[in-house]
């Protein structure tokens, strides 16, 4: 009862104290201000709690080859003590033709396709695709910051990432420390992924020959099944990740990133092949290729960003290398070039041009000669073969009015094979043994 | 004491940022506008009006009519209505805080030197000193009509407490006149905003953490404010350290020693900001109970300790 008697006190007593103190300075405001006093109780503050979207719309488009569609989502929403949660939800549609390996022959070629469910024939002189490429990807990433103490932020976060042949799923894990009046960043994230590949067909056996003939015969799919290891495999990637970031001055800051990376698994790809010539570079076959079931991959990574004063125009210039290497021989550099420049009010127009340079597998070859080679790895893939790629572009951003930006993106890119330097046989005279990849990617994206 | 005074007025991301240096602070007025003309008459009209209320009420100018009255030696001096509803405010705020909140208490940073930067106890003043001082703190003792006002011999008057606040307030009410376009005034920390953002955006305002030591800093703390006003009270730089305890900068002006226990810092959002400012050096006042009396109004705040 006296419990009661206290809460119903209270519950008198309280408001009327908290609406006096407020009301009463609330009176006094308006009365020194002249304006009509606000006597309701209102707080019209909240910790930032609105969700900030970034959407954007991209089409890649290679020259005779596969296109991609990707729609993106993120979404970003900042709690009231500085947590952090972001979200992200990707689609990308694949259409399109993608080189299977072989290369260009004096004569028309039959290929199989990898379900092992019909045949496809490639003309003379052109470089063999399969043009049952299609797939669709969808992704969704979720990752959580929060301060940790003072000067710590950690921030957790998952990865799911699906496709009609393929699913990965993967998690990480940062710790940033900030010291030296929050001008230094060290930084430390670890993540590990775990990635099935189930595609159609199954997962064929290294090195075998692809069986070519009438897949409606009665025998076909016993054949076929002969040159298969498997329905799905599966491989693990574990990253570890150090960076540091420093601010020069307020002009100007820089990172520098240090990452090893350790892929184990099947590291095949089941879609390639690899063809095998006689002395007259003929294709005798064409053989499923063969890598190896381990990669350690280690990168530096250093980028400056630097603000200029209005003697340029208030312009950022973002400048990036990256020296990566791995345990399969594959070195490369890249150099990626931004420049923003403001545009009147409320744009900017941001030239873009990156510059690729990798070497070559120690297992790449563009085909194999004879018996050679038939027990050890082998790939064809023009993707780890020595080459040049280079992508120019500019982007053009404004803000709308109500301060959401919408920006357009198109750029050029284009991949140069350097030729692996084998004396290639006579019959491959006047065939593009190294053919040029060209792209266009186009992007709209709107923040808001 | 008077700094080179200009105005900068630059383009931002959407809308216009105007720069300048007042009352000892950084000062800055955003304004969401692509039309730079308004945005430079506001950055005029703005910058007068701060300036103006600080040659009037600075203490540590020696032409302002605020010295003019703490020299006065006990005579009356002439005011105007503004200086009158002025006083008429700081007498509500003595009278609900029970008389906690005391313009006249300045002269008792004459024995509180809280310009210490390394924390240190440089210069702890004795009992005798400060009570002193003490007898000079008495607003009850100040006479002051619509006309003028009479400050007893060797008082002191310091609008430091309300003075900032109220030229936020006054610039929001003068911004309104100008244009309809969202616009925040920021002195120097406490800030109020004129409306919503384009498309009812909120404003985001980044509250600096108190802790500016050699080692680090946390990040700043983000609040989202469509309306009103908010004003920070408490400084980690301004402050005393004896046998181990940490001496805030706000004083006690029944005491004439500071508060401790007090959180370092404290951020009350209020229709306007001279309501928060006093809600956020009351809460202070009340040392250990600060959030405790700020939950118990019912107030949006945030504390740091």
């Amino acid at each position: 009862m006296n419990n009661l008697n206290k809460k119903v006190k209270d519950t008198i007593t309280k408001p009327h104290k908290k609406i006096s103190l407020k009301a009463s300075l609330s009176l006094a405001a308006s009365a020194l201000l002249g304006t009509s006093a606000v006597t309701a109780p209102v707080s019209h503050a909240k910790p930032a709690d609105e969700w900030q979207f970034d959407s954007a719309f991209l089409v890649y488009s290679e020259v005779d080859r596969v296109s991609a569609t990707e729609a993106i989502i993120a979404g970003t929403k900042t709690f009231a003590n500085d947590e952090v949660l972001n979200l992200k939800l990707t689609v990308d549609v694949l259409t399109g033709a993608s080189a299977n390996g072989a290369i260009a022959q004096p004569m028309a070629q039959t290929f199989t396709r990898p379900s092992g469910n019909g045949q496809y024939v490639t003309p003379a002189g052109e470089t063999p695709l399969d043009d049952t490429f299609k797939d669709t990807r969808v992704q969704v990433n979720g990752q959580w910051a929060q301060p940790l103490s003072d000067n710590l932020t950690g921030s957790v976060g998952g990865h799911l990432s699906k496709e009609y042949d393929y699913l990965s799923l993967g998690a990480n894990g940062n710790l940033a420390y900030d010291f030296n009046r929050n001008n230094s960043t060290i930084s430390m994230g670890l993540s590990y992924f775990q990635d099935t590949f189930t595609p159609e067909g199954g997962i064929p056996k290294p090195l075998s020959s692809m069986l070519i003939g009438d897949s409606s015969s009665p025998d076909w799919d016993t054949e076929f099944a002969k040159t298969r290891i498997g329905d799905s495999d599966d491989k693990s990637t574990a990253d570890i990740l150090v960076g540091f970031t420093q601010v020069i001055n307020r002009r100007m800051i820089t990172a520098f990133n240090y990452s090893y990376s350790m892929v184990d698994g099947y590291l095949t790809d089941p879609f390639k092949v690899i063809s095998v010539l006689n002395f007259d570079g003929i294709a005798q076959d064409h053989i499923y290729e063969n890598r190896p079931d381990s990669r350690v991959k280690q990168s530096t990574f250093m980028q400056t960003k630097y603000h200029f004063d209005e003697s340029l125009l208030n312009s950022v210039a973002d400048v990036s290398y990256r020296y990566m290497w791995d345990d399969w021989g594959i070195t490369s550099h890249t150099i990626d070039t931004r420049f923003t420049l403001p545009v009147g009010a409320a744009s900017y127009i941001e030239p873009h041009i990156r510059y690729y340079q990798q070497s070559a597998a120690d297992f790449f070859q563009p085909y194999v000669i004879g018996e050679q080679a038939k027990t050890a790895f082998v790939s064809a893939d023009y993707r780890i073969g020595e080459m040049t790629a280079v992508t120019v572009g500019a982007k053009y951003g404004v803000v709308l009015n109500g301060g959401n930006e919408l920006s357009f993106r198109i750029e050029y890119y284009r991949q140069m094979p350097t030729d692996a330097g084998f004396v290639d046989p006579n019959g491959l005279n006047g065939l593009d043994i190294y053919p040029v990849v060209e792209a266009v990617i186009a992007q709209v994206s709107y923040s808001f | 004491m008077k700094n080179k005074r200009t105005v900068k007025v630059s383009k931002i991301k959407d809308g216009y940022s105007v720069n300048f240096n007042a009352m000892a602070s950084p000062c800055e007025v955003l304004i969401q506008t692509q039309d730079k003309r308004v945005a430079e008459r506001v950055a005029h009209c703005v910058s007068a009006e701060v300036w103006r209320i600080e040659d009037k009420y600075s203490r540590y100018d020696s032409l302002s009519l605020c010295s003019e009255i703490n020299n006065s030696d006990g005579k009356k001096v002439d005011i105007d209505e503004e200086t009158y509803l002025l006083l008429n405010f700081a007498e509500q705020c003595y009278q609900l805080s029970d008389g906690l909140f005391d313009i006249t208490s300045g002269v008792l940073r004459q024995v509180w030197s809280f310009d210490s930067v390394s924390g240190e106890c440089q210069h702890f003043p004795q009992v005798s000193e400060v009570n002193k001082r003490l007898c000079l703190v008495d607003w009850n003792r100040v006479l002051y009509d619509l006309h003028s006002i009479t400050l007893p011999k060797n008082m002191e008057l310091d609008f430091g407490g309300i003075g900032k606040e109220y030229a936020v307030d006054r610039c929001i009410l003068l911004v309104k006149e100008l244009t309809d376009k969202p616009t925040l005034v920021n002195l120097g920390g406490d800030l109020a905003v004129t409306a919503p953002r384009d498309n009812n955006h909120s404003w985001h305002v980044a509250i600096e953490h108190p802790d500016c030591d050699a080692f680090g800093q946390r990040q700043d703390m983000i609040v989202a404010l469509k309306h009103g006003a908010l004003a920070t009270s408490g400084d980690a730089r301004r402050f005393l350290i004896k046998e181990g305890i940490r001496y805030g900068h706000v004083l006690n002006a029944k005491t004439g020693w500071p508060i401790i226990h007090a959180p370092r810092s404290i951020t009350t959002v209020a229709p306007q900001c001279i309501q928060a400012g006093i809600l956020a050096t009351l809460a202070l006042l009340q040392g250990k109970q600060a959030e405790q009396f700020l939950t118990e109004q019912e107030i949006t705040f945030w504390a740091r300790r």
